[in-house]
């Protein structure tokens, strides 16, 4: 089962992980990126509610996204953050950046 | 006091969710399931561990051992490598005020550590170890 998926409407493009999002599995959000940030979205929203677990991998993958997203003229917006997730963005003060 | 655990995985990725779920397992015995305490080993273990295999192994095949001990307020968990040597006072600190310029995409891995836990020591070898230690909230006794 994929950890994440990708659902597009009008309004924006949303990106929605689940389970952990780490050294081993962040890689494989890396082609979606390129996909998301290739269309050029007015909006992209992270849906973190399903996501247990990251680490500096996983979080350095979003930088990618929100910078990419930016670099094209979008926004990015994370949603649903909670538990050891919500906690290291915190800790990176990564919060106000992304309206966590 | 429960007995040392020790644990020698091959220092590649592939073997880093066995390492975690043993850490995981450890941490909750020690403190009856505290989420706070148990997430902040686990994260700071989990960066530690990438760190190994990637920069001391290159992500080439050598041993970790890990050494995971509780005490009656404390866990206290060692990880030696036979790798290159790393150090630490090259990464760079999160910048103070943190914007869209700023945001950094690597070097974040240590910083969660030293943050997530009470202390974090670093000796280069061989062998390479690492101490991490992270103490029960409010002077808590230990449960096992």
């Amino acid at each position: 089962m994929p950890a994440f998926s990708v659902t597009r409407s009008n309004e924006a493009t949303t990106l929605a992980v689940r389970g952990s999002l780490d050294i081993n599995t962040a890689p494989q959000l890396a082609d979606e990126i390129d996909r998301i940030v290739a269309d050029k979205p007015t909006l992209v929203i992270v849906d973190m509610s399903a996501l247990d677990l990251i680490d500096s991998s996983g979080v350095a993958a979003l930088v990618k996204l929100y910078k990419g997203v930016r670099g094209v003229g979008g926004n990015m917006t994370i949603s649903g953050a909670r538990d050891q997730p919500l906690a290291i963005f915190r800790l990176l003060r990564m919060d106000r950046v992304f309206n966590v | 006091m429960a007995a040392t655990i020790r644990l020698t995985v091959p220092g590649t990725l592939r073997y880093r969710d066995v390492a975690i779920r043993v850490v995981a397992e450890s941490a909750r015995m020690l403190s009856s399931s505290d989420p706070t305490f148990d997430t902040a080993v686990i994260a700071a273990f989990g960066e530690i561990f990438n760190n190994v295999a990637i920069h001391a192994y290159q992500r080439c095949r050598g041993p970790i051992e890990i050494s995971i001990a509780p005490g009656d307020r404390e866990l206290v968990i060692e990880v030696k490598d036979q790798g290159h040597p790393f150090d630490p006072s090259a990464v760079p600190p999160l910048p103070s005020e943190l914007d869209e310029d700023s945001l950094p995409e690597g070097g974040m891995g240590i910083h969660i550590a030293k943050t997530m836990l009470d202390e974090v020591t670093y000796e280069a070898g061989p062998p390479n170890l690492w101490r991490l230690c992270k103490r029960l909230p409010g002077g808590v006794r230990a449960s096992i």
